[in-house]
């Protein structure tokens, strides 16, 4: 499935083609990234219309500037972001994970914390930016190198609450639809394009 | 530049022209608000929705065997606490029999007493409760409130916070909440090692002038009791409670857990209610269908079956989700009505940031301010919205003059008082040099002169001089390994010459050996006695009767910072 989104740098397409199950990565140089559900697909934007494409292109960018390589697996099962991000760390090479839900909300976790634990967690999800999406890769990146780097800066707004509560809650909804009990989780990779305006 | 370029950056999106007027009313704050459409099948809905149980009842040998639809063998863990611990199965059957549109005329009708109406609502299920108050309209609500209230006199509660998690300013402000009215403080941490510290500041602050309110700091169950029962806190409120099975276990919780928990303060004599509110269910995708009114209900009702005295909700952290659906603020007031007409203490909301209009905001404020509630806010902002560490307030100290305007124009009691600067100035002064003092005496990181003169004369955090954070974290530490107690307190300000402070701290402590303030909606008055709906029920019966503000309580609540005199229309009333 192609989603076409609006960027400022024109129209650019994001889809992700299935490779097949997700296994555990040898390398140990690897960041694995765990999409939700509605990622990219039911979904093409956050919660404040940034397109997922450039999330993940920001994110990717940012684990490679660390020289570290990425894997993509989609979470099928579940839209619950600590399971997803402890997912991917679990089959990161690293130990080194990412979960990202569909409305942008983000989280990096490591294979030997509890589940409900997590390395950095950015839950104001309207409040990310494409920047803090790049710094997130580049911080995963960093872990996965053994380096212990500061955490992203984050930005808090009390008023994010009116704004947004009740968006985020209905985003919640629509994703956990998309929840196949027993579904396998499955390694994507992303297809981005740049289509003709 | 040709007009239509202009027309292009100005009035244009997407290729459509608005009119100014669009533009104009595009920018108005209320349009930041989010709004969203019902969406009733996954709990998207205030109160009115088709997959709500219709209400019933069967008893058995004493036994609740069915409630609203449901038969005993079907009860989830909430259904079977609710039908053995909060409707009385004695009289179940002759209140449900009773339409709901009865008792919604006895909650408004001044000739029924408040005694029996909730004669009436210990037999009531959590479906025809919902039914109850289905047939209100806000107004109605509003007078169902007036009368339902526990405690006759209304209070409020202040939120005394730092965004630096600085001691000395909690300490000052909540010196200046005390003074200004506020009958309950409360403080949560940034950095939640710094709790013993700030917890202890607060206590100190808030019995600087004649008599001061209740203190709670909002932490994690386990730590919050142990400061409880160390008693350098007074109370407890953030024992949340959910509506649906999936969402309490979760937590890792069931109703018995949290009856445990509040058994626990109770055994100290330490006063505590539960905490919950429209939309956490459907926020946390796990509503099972039912509107946000029904599950509050299943939670109030959680409250009265664990025998806590109150409850603080009004959608409390979720306000956005039913600020956002229609009807969304007649529910949150109804969800106060049902708290207090099942004779709970109700500190009702009002209490998170929920618009960016002022104009919305202070029309959220007024279904609890106008009839009163046993705590207004829960709470008021103390601080400029930047310095609260819940995550900031429907009310903050910008307002304070505006809430005292509010309650004049109207003659209304939202517990709070205009206070001449020098007056709030000497008190911040005296809090200041109070935790001075005790931090001295307690072998605890320093407080300078320096910082005490910016605090005192401060705004919020952005005025003051940094502390060394990592010393106080350490004093933190040690408040907790010297186990350092509320009598450890009241013998630092008696050894300083703080003897009067002393006092009310030692004051506040004894009222755990007498447990007055497990009686329902239990604030301490002025001169330290406490005042609950045993000492003060609420008597409304109609007009001329109840709680009007008069006498020295009306005089106090004409100040304001400019009126202008009658007698000589040049100057202004001091």
């Amino acid at each position: 499935m192609t989603v076409p989104t609006n960027t400022v740098d024109g129209q650019r397409t994001l889809s992700f083609s299935e490779i097949g199950p997700a296994e555990r990565g040898k390398r140990p140089d690897e960041v694995v990234i765990a999409i939700s559900p509605a990622f990219g697909s039911l979904f093409s934007q956050t919660i404040v219309d940034i397109p997922h494409a450039e999330v993940i292109r920001q994110m990717l960018a940012g684990i490679e500037e660390q020289e570290v390589t990425a894997r993509i697996i989609r979470v099928q099962h579940s839209a619950d972001l600590a399971l997803m991000s402890h997912t991917a760390a679990k089959l990161s090479g690293s130990g080194i994970g990412i979960g990202i839900l569909a409305r942008g909300t983000s989280m990096i976790h490591q294979r030997d914390l509890p589940r409900l634990s997590s390395l950095e967690l950015f839950p104001q999800c309207p409040l990310l930016t494409l920047e803090t999406y790049r710094s997130i890769g580049s911080n995963a990146a960093q872990y996965a190198k053994g380096e212990s780097p500061e955490p992203v800066p984050t930005l808090n707004d009390q008023m994010a609450r009116p704004r947004w509560q009740a968006k985020a809650a209905l985003l919640h909804l629509k994703e956990t639809e998309l929840v196949r009990k027993g579904a396998k989780t499955v390694e994507v990779t992303p297809v981005l394009s740049d289509a003709a305006v | 530049m040709t007009a239509e370029a202009i027309q292009n950056t100005d009035a244009t999106k997407n290729g459509v022209r608005h009119s100014l007027r669009t533009q104009l009313l595009e920018d108005r704050p209320v349009n930041l608000d989010g709004f969203v459409e019902e969406w009733p099948e996954v709990g998207m809905v205030a109160m009115d929705s088709a997959f709500d149980p219709e209400p019933s009842v069967r008893v058995e040998n004493g036994v609740i065997v069915e409630m609203d639809g449901v038969a005993r063998a079907d009860f989830d863990f909430i259904d079977q606490f609710i039908a053995d611990k909060a409707v009385d199965a004695a009289t179940t059957e002759e209140s449900m029999a009773i339409p709901a549109v009865e008792i919604a005329r006895m909650l408004i009708d001044p000739r029924v007493t408040r005694k029996d109406v909730i004669a009436v609502t210990n037999g009531l299920t959590p479906a025809k409760l919902l039914a109850v108050a289905k047939t209100l309209n806000i107004v109605e609500i509003m007078m169902g409130i007036q009368k339902m209230r526990a405690r006759r006199t209304p209070a409020n509660q202040a939120h005394c916070t730092s965004a630096r998690d600085n001691p000395l300013q909690v300490a000052c402000e909540a010196a200046e909440a005390a003074l200004r009215g506020f009958s309950e403080v409360e403080t949560t941490l940034g950095v939640v090692r710094y709790a013993p510290l700030v917890a202890l500041a607060q206590q100190i602050g808030s019995q600087v002038n004649v008599g001061g309110p209740l203190t709670q700091c909002a932490l994690e169950e386990a730590t919050e009791l142990d400061l409880g029962m160390r008693g350098i806190t007074g109370y407890a409120e953030t024992i949340s409670v959910y509506g649906t099975e999936p969402v309490f276990v979760d937590g890792d919780d069931t109703p018995w857990s949290k009856a445990f928990l509040a058994g626990a303060y109770a055994s100290r004599g330490i006063k505590m209610r539960f905490t919950s509110g429209t939309g956490s269910e459907v926020q946390m995708g796990n509503a099972q269908g039912k509107s946000m009114l029904y599950l509050e209900i299943r939670c109030i009702l959680i409250a009265k079956g664990a025998g806590v005295q109150g409850l603080q909700n009004g959608s409390i952290s979720c306000i956005g989700v039913p600020g956002a659906v229609p009807g969304g603020l007649r529910a949150v007031a109804a969800e106060n009505l049902i708290a207090s007409a099942v004779d709970l203490e109700c500190a009702s909301g009002n209490d998170q940031s929920f618009s960016h209009s002022p104009m919305r905001r202070t029309a959220r404020l007024m279904p609890q301010m106008m009839p009163g509630t046993d705590f207004v806010c829960s709470g008021y902002s103390a601080v400029p919205n930047y310095d609260n560490m819940f995550a900031g307030s429907n009310l903050d100290s910008d307002d304070f003059d505006d809430f005292n305007t509010i309650q004049r124009d109207f003659q209304i009691d939202g517990g709070l008082r205009h206070v001449k600067e020098s007056d709030i100035l000497a008190a911040r002064t005296r809090a200041a040099k109070a935790l001075q003092a005790v931090f001295r005496y307690l072998d605890l990181p320093p407080i300078t002169d320096a910082e005490i003169d910016a605090a005192v004369y401060a705004n919020g955090s952005k005025d003051l001089l940094p502390r060394d954070v990592l010393e106080d974290l350490k004093g933190a530490q040690q408040v907790m390994d010297r186990n350092v107690t509320g009598l450890d307190l009241v013998k630092a300000l008696e050894a300083t010459g703080f003897t009067d402070m002393a006092e009310n701290v030692l004051a506040v402590l004894r009222q755990r050996v007498s447990g007055d303030l497990l009686q329902t909606s239990a604030i301490m008055t002025p001169s330290l006695v406490p005042l609950s709906a045993v000492n003060d029920a609420n008597d409304y019966a109609g007009p001329g009767t109840g709680y009007r503000p008069s006498g020295a309580r009306w005089e106090e609540m004409k100040k304001l910072r400019h009126v202008t005199s009658a007698s000589n229309p040049e100057i202004e009333v001091e």
